[in-house]
């Protein structure tokens, strides 16, 4: 039986004085042929709860309420299995185009025609329920700070934990230090840093299972579904050791930092008294004060050199935002000791961000500490074993030496993470390189294999992921998410890089750090059981349907997939592992045979509504544009628009898509070919200030555009009819300009010779 | 061992950090400058900074460094009137202006001979001690005068000619005897001082690539009297303002009791001095007249001080004595030296005597202790003066203010 479809039109909001609401029902009803057609005042307060008492008296199975946005409306709860779909009357005609002329009744009709269109395609969604029972046990790997931190908040609020831990003991880094900055006001004294409590608190939780040395040796599965093996931590991988093997439902990887290697930096690893910052922490913890490691005598001063071997463009280039805090730290243990010694601090700059800045001045009170910015040219040992320092530029207004007893490099952090997809690269080099078709592509597989070798063993997680075995990283080897607003989050759904791996920071920030993981972690497992996405749409239920009897095997949903969602079968069909995906589409972009669809968002639905638009032939002069328009910020900001009372070019038809990487070539053919004089593309920003929800759905977008444009040009069309934008919701004042300047390319080029064909 | 021992430039000065001058140096009035994150707001407000140094911001993070070498030896710090315009516009309250003037103090301790006196006049437990001295001194010499005037033959005084003079109690000679003994006593250690001090600057220009002179001692001099005198320097200063009044008023205050009391001094031996012009002076004599008026201004000096250091913003007045010993000494001198007039002319025994040893006491502090308290000033400002004008040590332009606030600065 065919849905009984539904449709509301609003007269209030301004829509009965600017269009002609008869000719909208007339469309409805006798062009569209939808059985039920009625007007409201508005779709608010009673007259929403009438459409409701509507739906029900009528048994409609679908519903068009043409009105506001959908965005700017109340929350309402629909009867259960009613697809509902709004037209913004409001804000994309009724406020951005003049009353009572002929375009804007245009556009008011195609929206209609293209809704109605689009909801008869649609089917119910059902949310994904695996046959497995989702399992709400949350892995943490990594048992420092951030670790614990993450493991105690979430055993706390009620999930069992597995906490893996590679050394022999917990506490990571901070077990080691000897004291911590201060963490409270007023930030002056130096304070134990906890970690012995925290240790106690997590082995004492029976809700969760410590496991020291040990690592992960598998991870397969999906959120909610991933199983876990457990092996020896060792070097030995050929024969490892089975520890344990268990379900979990999210990870948090707290994997931590190392401290970076400024080998042959100033003397390092030549001169025995030039240590590094955490062998003096080590130092000072063991044995309680400072001696020199060359003889063992007590040392009585310092020259601490920040930046040792970072923010160096060709070694270390990032600032790891902790080490001018360790060294105000260290300077304080060395003064503490002795009342005459002497803690000289060279920097380039000293960075003590937010309240941290008391300590700094703390420091700077000290008659011991003697801080000057400065480029430490040389560390010398003369003929007693003491150290000159020569230090360049210094603010002291010259060149100055100083003498002391020992060197320490502020070393920075470097993120304990391994580069998943540079892995895989690596694998797939070495099997190309052994059986590649030619000379020269086993050569290049070759040099790649050379180039990809530090990479070889450095798995951490070990993901039975097609796309690599651990997350993907960003500059510097960080494996962050690269959504801009959104911390915590990463390319691999219900995995949550937390503490120093992500980002350098120290152990306050790496507790907060731990706890946003945590709740990550809950909230996936949680909605993975509801069956709905996780962040950025999170919620949705949809969920990707493969058609896979007429998949071709071309790997192109695998590979592009940005959040590793698909694994292979050995002849490349896609398997889908449904409690991975976010829901962006960007699978049914990039198939050319067109198999993927959701239930409410598919090629089919997407080209239904194009096929709606009524397209005037060459003889009226009226242009029609098709702008495929981003959900995140475009479609936000064409609401924007309208609020502000922009005037829009009202030959532009606004189809909205889940991210421009979802965009399949096909709408732009049908467009195309059915009398579409243009069709502008507009999405998230991508490139250094990327800010696509979905990682690299714009930047697909724009590479598939060259595809596009090849075939417009055999089509014998001008590759200006497709246009990509990059835009963000604050540009909202410039769409105005971007529909009319589109409009005229197209003007100026000429109608599409296809119209009326 | 081993390692690494790449020959490093041995040219560049070798800095040892004086932990004890730190500590020194911020207590009392400096006890804010470590707060000094080197922004460089003071160099570029300072109207003395020039273009190629930055003045004071070198000086405060040499004294956070301890460099005590370089900043006894630096002329700069003589060259600064502490107008304050740097103390409040620090946006770390470091107050560079205090800072300097605590190292001006350390200075005069540093070249002082003998220099535990120098540490006893700018540590205030020893006031009592520094009292004393002149109190046992001058009752000796009161005791004495009467077999010590037999002995040189010198007649006592009869009191015929004047009926009410001091003479009678503390003999002219005496007291004229005994201030010589220990101007003497000041001017050899005084000379020894500025000596060192002129020397120690000599250096620190020549290290900073100066050491041509450009002009004579003689006509350096010349022009820093000059200086001196108009108080034009003062007149640059935009927030303590009321130093371009209150400091001519000691400055010239001053200099007529100086002339009166030098005149008087030397009356035994100066062909100009005829009967009318000996001392004691009627009340309507110009002499009178000029030390009188000399006295009010260095009253109205000292008034003018006190309110501005008790109700001035930009001052630290936290345990100055270096300041404030100075000060109370000028204006008790003044005072007592009032009273005693005044008690004279209403003719009011004994009082009157009490009133003028304690005069006498506080001239003496004043004076026998100079090359030790912040009096020391007028010699070593001077030198540096004369210094900076002879080497040709260039003054900044003045800073480029935009509705009230001064423009460059910032971080270097």
């Amino acid at each position: 039986m065919a849905d009984k479809i539904g449709v509301f039109i609003c007269t209030g909001y301004g829509i009965a004085e600017a269009l002609d609401v008869e000719a909208l029902v007339k469309v409805v009803t006798e062009e569209r042929g939808v059985p039920f057609c009625r007007t409201v005042e508005s779709c608010e307060g009673s007259d929403l709860a009438e459409i409701i008492r509507d739906i029900e008296a009528e048994e409609l199975d679908k519903v068009v309420i043409a009105g506001i946005s959908g965005r700017c409306d109340e929350v309402t709860v629909f009867p259960a299995n009613v697809i509902v779909e709004k037209v913004a009357l409001r804000e994309h005609v009724v406020w951005c185009q003049p009353p009572g002329e002929e375009d804007t009744q245009m556009l008011a009709e195609d929206y209609l025609r293209m809704y109605i269109a689009k909801i008869e395609k649609m089917k119910p969604v059902e949310p994904f329920q695996p046959e497995d029972e989702i399992d709400r046990t949350i892995l943490v790997v990594g048992g420092g700070v951030t670790g614990l931190t993450s493991a105690l908040a979430a055993a706390r609020t009620g999930y069992e934990v597995r906490l893996v831990e590679q050394a022999d003991r917990l506490g990571g880094r901070l077990a080691d230090q000897y004291k911590s900055v201060p963490t409270r006001p007023p930030y002056r004294e130096l304070e134990d840093t906890g970690i012995e409590t925290l240790i106690a608190e997590v082995e004492g939780h029976p809700r969760i299972k410590v496991y020291k040395s040990a690592e992960t040796g598998g991870i397969t599965g999906a959120p909610g579904l991933f199983d876990v093996t457990l092996r020896a931590s060792g070097r030995d991988r050929s024969a490892p050791e089975i520890v344990d093997e268990f379900r979990v439902g999210a990870v948090v990887q707290a994997t931590g930092w190392r401290p970076s290697d400024p080998r042959e930096h100033l003397s390092y690893g030549q001169v025995p008294d030039v240590i590094l910052n955490v062998d003096l922490e080590r130092m000072v913890k063991e044995q309680g004060r400072i001696t020199r490691p060359s003889d063992g005598r007590s040392v009585k001063s310092i020259a601490f050199i920040q930046c040792g071997g970072s923010r160096d463009p060709d070694h270390h280039s990032y600032c790891s935002s902790i080490c001018c805090l360790t060294s105000l730290k260290q300077a304080m243990y060395l003064r503490e000791s002795d009342d005459q010694a002497k803690a000289f601090i060279f920097y380039e700059f000293i960075r003590t961000p937010a309240q941290y800045e008391d300590f700094y001045r703390r420091a700077q009170e000290d008659p011991g500490v003697f801080l000057t910015r400065g480029d430490v040219t040389d560390v010398a040992r003369d003929d007693t074993g003491d150290l000159m320092v020569s230090v360049n530029d210094t603010m002291l207004g010259e060149q100055i030496r100083v003498k002391v007893d020992l060197v320490v490099l502020a070393a920075g952090m470097q993120p304990n993470s391994a580069d998943g997809e540079a892995i895989r690269a690596f694998e797939e080099a070495k099997v190309t390189a052994e059986d590649g078709e030619s000379e020269i592509q086993r050569q290049d597989a070759a040099d790649k294999v050379e180039k990809l070798r530090h990479h070889e063993g450095t798995e951490i997680l070990n993901l039975a992921y097609r796309q690599g075995p651990d997350l993907p990283v960003l500059e510097f080897g960080f494996p962050d998410s690269h959504f801009i607003c959104f911390p915590y989050e990463s390319r691999r759904t219900g995995i949550y890089p937390a503490g120093a791996v992500r980002q350098p920071m120290d152990g306050v920030a790496s507790r907060d750090d731990a706890l946003g993981a945590a709740l990550k972690a809950i909230q996936c497992v949680e909605m993975t059981a509801r069956g709905e996405a996780v962040h950025p749409r999170a919620g949705d239920t949809s969920h990707p349907d493969f058609f896979l009897q007429r998949c071709t095997q071309c790997k192109r949903c695998t590979e592009e997939c940005p959040f590793g969602v698909l694994n292979e079968d050995e002849k490349g069909t896609p398997l889908l592992e449904v409690t991975r995906c976010r829901r962006c589409g960007v699978c049914m972009g990039a198939c050319p045979e067109r198999i993927v669809s959701f239930q409410d968002y598919s090629v089919e639905i997407v080209a239904a509504m194009i096929k709606a638009v009524d397209v005037p032939d060459e003889f009226e002069e009226k242009p029609r544009i098709l702008a495929l328009m981003c959900e995140n910020d475009a479609m936000p900001a064409l609401d924007l628009a309208g609020r502000r009372r922009l005037h829009l070019n009202p030959h532009v038809r606004v189809v909205p898509v889940r991210c421009l990487g979802s965009v399949n070539v096909e709408w732009i053919n049908q467009a195309v070919s059915m009398g579409f004089d243009g069709v502008l593309l507009i999405g998230c920003k991508y490139g250094d200030d990327n800010q696509c929800h979905f990682i690299k759905g714009s930047e697909l977008a724009h590479s598939r555009g060259d595809n596009i444009r090849e075939k417009l040009e055999k089509m014998a069309l001008e590759s200006q009819r497709v246009e990509l934008h990059q835009f963000q919701i604050s540009d909202y004042e410039t769409l105005p300009g971007i529909f009319d300047d589109f409009v005229e390319v197209i003007e100026e080029i000429g109608m599409n010779p296809f119209k009326g064909m | 061992m081993g390692g690494n021992l790449r020959a490093g430039p041995d040219t560049a000065p070798l800095v040892e950090p004086d932990l004890d001058f730190i500590r020194t140096l911020s207590r009392g009035i400096g006890e804010n400058y470590m707060k000094c994150m080197q922004c460089g707001t003071c160099a570029a407000t300072c109207s003395l900074s020039p273009e190629d140094e930055s003045f004071p911001r070198k000086e405060v993070i040499w004294a956070a460094w301890g460099w005590k070498d370089r900043l006894l030896g630096d002329p700069d710090v003589w060259l600064c009137y502490q107008c304050n315009d740097c103390s409040t516009r620090c946006p770390r309250s470091a107050h560079p202006g205090d800072l300097l003037a605590a190292v001006r103090r350390e200075s005069i301790i540093h070249f002082a001979y003998p220099r535990f006196l120098a540490r006893w006049v700018n540590d205030i437990r020893y006031i009592p001690l520094l009292l004393a001295i002149p109190v046992i001194l001058l009752g000796l010499a009161w005791r004495l005068s009467g077999p010590l005037g037999t002995a040189l033959g010198i007649p006592a005084f009869t009191g015929e000619r004047i009926v009410y003079s001091y003479s009678n109690a503390l003999p002219h000679w005496l007291l004229i005897g005994f201030f010589s003994v220990f101007a003497v006593l000041v001017l050899s250690s005084m000379t020894l001082s500025i000596r060192r001090f002129w020397r120690s600057m000599r250096a620190d220009i020549v290290r900073h690539g100066g050491g041509v002179q450009v002009k004579g001692i003689r006509a350096s001099f010349v022009a820093t009297l000059k200086t001196v005198f108009t108080h034009d320097n003062f007149a640059i200063c935009t927030t303590a303002r009321i130093k371009y009044l209150s400091h001519p008023c000691f400055f010239f205050g001053f200099l007529a009791m100086s002339i009166v009391a030098l005149w008087v001094v030397t009356a035994g031996i100066n062909p100009l001095v005829r009967d009318s012009f000996i001392y004691p002076f009627a009340f309507w004599s110009p002499w009178k007249i000029l030390a009188n008026l000399g006295g009010l201004a260095l009253v109205a000096g000292c008034i003018l001080t006190i309110r501005e250091r008790l109700f001035g913003t930009a001052y630290n007045t936290a345990g100055n004595s270096y300041d404030w010993s100075f000060l109370v000494t000028l204006i008790l001198v003044a005072l007592t030296g009032f009273l005693t007039e005044t008690l004279h002319y209403f003719r009011m025994e004994p009082h009157r005597h009490v009133v003028y040893f304690v005069h006498l006491v506080f001239v003496f502090a004043l004076l026998v202790y100079m090359p030790y308290s912040k009096f020391a000033h007028v010699v070593y400002r001077t030198t540096a003066l004369v210094l900076a004008e002879s080497f040709g040590r260039k003054r900044g332009a003045p800073p480029v203010v935009v509705d009230g606030e001064t423009e460059g600065g910032g971080c270097p």
